[in-house]
């Protein structure tokens, strides 16, 4: 019989491998789809971005060049004397303006920085440019495009400015181009709901608006440590996290970057990771009620084969003792009966020699004879009642083989009642039979069998004379099939019944509530040992005042 | 009238004791045994109608004792003497050629009462061999001299 604390530990570890066997390989696939589906979003992510800002990149690119050789092309196609006249350069720039509306102005510039001819919103002719950045840089590389800047205009422009050479004679022509055009290019890219691209030159200062804040020109100086790179993911750890993805345009002057806050771009990543947590905690929770209802259940299980293998040891011993008890008891029994032989023959000697005496008249009558005849018919009886008793203990103990033959239940039975029906009716018990026809027949030795039911009637009259007196007395015979094919027999009296304590010794050989001398106690345990060697079984149930069961269980002969 | 002759083949001395002197005292002829062997020894020097036999025995016990008288002597017939009230050995005993059975401790009137039923059969039974005898004698009375030749 397994302890408590046995049981405890193997709840413990049934509960625990249950949980941990299939917990490892679903932490282990989550793990895994988390780590694998989280990386390839961020790929994804970076790789959308990253493509955002080559591919705008490659537009402000196309833009400006698309810009230049607009300019080129004016540069190329007419002659200084045309650019000068002021006609002319309004045709031209009508013309530009058809080409690409975000054209503002177009002048022309003599080597020395003097602003020969104009076209535009302002007055410029005359003014001198000798000593500008810009006009040093075109002259020195032949080209220039600038930064955007407000300039006079205060609008966002940036000019290109473009040098001929002309036979020694070098001449500028420069034009002012909006940046409406491409600001909206660029401010325009959505990615997610913070995703956005801007610009920002060396110096870190922007040249399109940013949507996130930021005007045009203003400073975004954490913006300048990712200059360096060419493409470039890094994260800003400053109030917000930004994933980034940068190229340089115009030249390597101006950066292009794509970013878009952390937590939007990896918004999916993070909806996910929340459902698997969830998911997770709704998992834990069944699976750890499952395994508590599971491991109990095993428990119980346990608990109750353990039960019934502690019951049929129980049995198994208490049958095995009384098999023993039989055996020692029939050895006792055949033992004894030889000294009871002698004193047998020994009494009978006495009263042979006693009468004898009394015959030939040697001894004188006196009480003392009667008292002596009495003492040795005393004996005789005696030795008869020991007889009596060790006959039965070898009744029980017995080991050899009884006559077996086929036994018709349904027959037999009535046959029984008959034999104690006279004896019923004498103490007003009336036995009811309900006798099954459908009895198979049983297997055994028909006297034994007899021997058993007519022990179970006596006992039952008793018990009802008991309670009862010669009145209402009552006596149910049933018999039935059980399990399609086995003999129940059944036996109810409404006696005094059995208390449980007497109850559990019942089978006992020698246990006998009877007065000394009224009974063996040996009945009952001889009716067990007949209905085991049948391979049968006996069980009683009693209960105080209200009556005793005592039911038959025999195998099917087939 | 031919008296019955008893022997009582028991390993119990006091019992073959008593129970012979008992039996001597009503007048029967009585011999005993203390084992198997000795009974057999005793039937070939002594004219024995019935045996009174238990059947535990240290050495040679009841049955084979049996066995061995009905082989020698089938004309003495044998009571079993039982301690063990089954009645399985008593019907070994009987299907062995026993008279009858007796269970211990045996009242001395049932074992007389035995005796003199078995001793009436073997009676019985010389009656009807000298009476078969007689007729075959009164048929052809040469067979006496022949008998008697032999």
């Amino acid at each position: 019989m397994l302890k408590k604390e046995d049981y405890i530990k193997i709840r413990k570890i049934v509960f625990t491998s249950m949980l941990l066997v299939p917990a490892i390989p679903f932490i282990l696939a989550l793990s895994i789809g988390y780590y694998y589906f989280t990386t390839s979003l961020e790929k994804s992510t970076i790789s959308n971005l990253k493509r955002v800002a080559k591919d705008h990149g490659q537009m402000i690119d196309a833009f400006l060049s698309e810009r230049k050789s607009n300019i080129s092309f004016i540069l190329h196609s007419y002659k200084l004397d045309t650019l000068t006249d002021a006609g002319m350069l309004q045709n031209i720039f009508k013309k530009l303006k058809q080409e690409f509306p975000a054209f503002i102005d177009l002048g022309i510039f003599n080597q020395d920085g003097i602003h020969i001819a104009y076209h535009g919103p302002y007055e410029l002719i005359g003014k001198d440019y000798g000593n500008k950045e810009w006009f040093k840089e075109v002259m020195e590389k032949d080209q220039y495009t600038s930064d955007i800047f407000l300039g006079y205009r205060k609008t966002p422009h940036f000019v290109i400015a473009l040098k001929k050479n002309d036979k020694g004679n070098a001449w500028i022509i420069r034009a002012t181009i909006d940046t409406f055009m491409f600001n909206k290019l660029v401010k325009d890219v959505r990615i997610g709901k913070t995703g956005e691209a801007y610009i920002i030159n060396k110096s870190g200062i922007l040249q399109t608006e940013r949507r996130s804040g930021g005007i045009l020109m203003g400073k975004s100086e954490n913006d300048l440590k990712y200059l360096n790179p060419n493409t470039a993911i890094e994260f800003l750890n400053q109030d917000k996290k930004y994933v980034y993805a940068t190229t340089w345009i115009k030249n390597d002057n101006w950066m292009l970057i794509a970013r878009q806050e952390k937590a939007d771009a990896f918004k999916a990543v993070n909806k996910a990771s929340r459902l698997i947590i969830y998911i997770s905690i709704a998992w834990g929770i069944c699976i750890i009620f499952a395994v508590f209802l599971i491991t109990e259940r095993i428990i119980r299980l346990l608990k109750k084969m353990d039960r019934e293998k502690e019951q049929l040891n129980q049995q198994l011993i208490g049958a095995s003792r009384l098999v023993e008890l039989g055996e020692m008891a029939a050895g006792f029994a055949h033992e004894i009966n030889n000294p009871l032989q002698i004193i047998q023959s020994e009494q009978s000697f006495m009263e042979l020699n006693l009468s004898e005496l009394i015959k030939a008249e040697q001894l004188k009558g006196s009480e003392f004879i009667d008292e002596l005849k009495d003492s040795i018919k005393q004996i005789k009886l005696q030795v008869f009642r020991c007889s009596k008793i060790t006959q039965q203990i070898l009744k029980f103990g017995r080991q050899s083989e009884p006559e077996k033959k086929e036994i018709d239940i349904k027959i037999f039975i009535p046959e029984i009642i008959e034999i104690i029906a006279k004896k019923a009716f004498v103490h007003g018990i009336e036995i009811k039979q309900d006798i099954a026809l459908n009895l198979l027949p049983v297997y055994g030795d028909i006297s034994q069998l007899q021997q058993v039911l007519l022990n179970l009637f006596n006992n039952a009259i008793d018990a009802i004379i008991e309670r009862h007196g010669v009145s209402g007395g009552e006596l149910i015979v049933k018999s039935e099939l059980k399990n399609n094919k086995d003999v129940e027999i059944s036996m109810s009296d409404n006696g005094a019944g059995i208390n449980p304590e007497n109850l559990k010794k019942i089978f006992s050989p020698f246990f006998t509530t009877k007065s000394v001398g009224k009974g063996t106690g040996l009945g009952l345990s001889v009716c067990y040992g007949i209905i085991n060697n049948m391979g049968g079984k006996m069980e009683v149930n009693s209960q105080i005042d209200v009556g005793t069961t005592f039911t038959i269980f025999l195998p099917a002969y087939v | 009238m031919v008296k019955l002759k008893m022997m009582l083949v028991d390993d119990e001395e006091r019992f073959l004791q008593t129970t012979s002197k008992l039996l001597m005292k009503k007048g029967y002829n009585v011999i005993t045994a203390l084992s198997g062997e000795e009974a057999l020894e005793k039937l070939k020097s002594h004219n024995i109608n019935v045996v009174i036999l238990d059947v535990k025995m240290p050495g040679m016990d009841g049955n084979t004792t049996l066995l061995e008288i009905k082989r020698l002597y089938p004309m003495v017939e044998v009571i079993m003497l039982t301690g063990h009230a089954t009645v399985e050995s008593a019907v070994s005993g009987l299907q062995s050629g026993a008279t009858d059975y007796l269970m211990k401790p045996a009242d001395i009137e049932d074992i007389i009462e035995k005796a003199e039923i078995a001793f009436a059969k073997i009676q019985r039974l010389e009656e009807k061999i000298r009476s078969a005898l007689m007729k075959k004698f009164m048929k052809s009375p040469r067979e006496i001299l022949k008998n008697s030749e032999n």
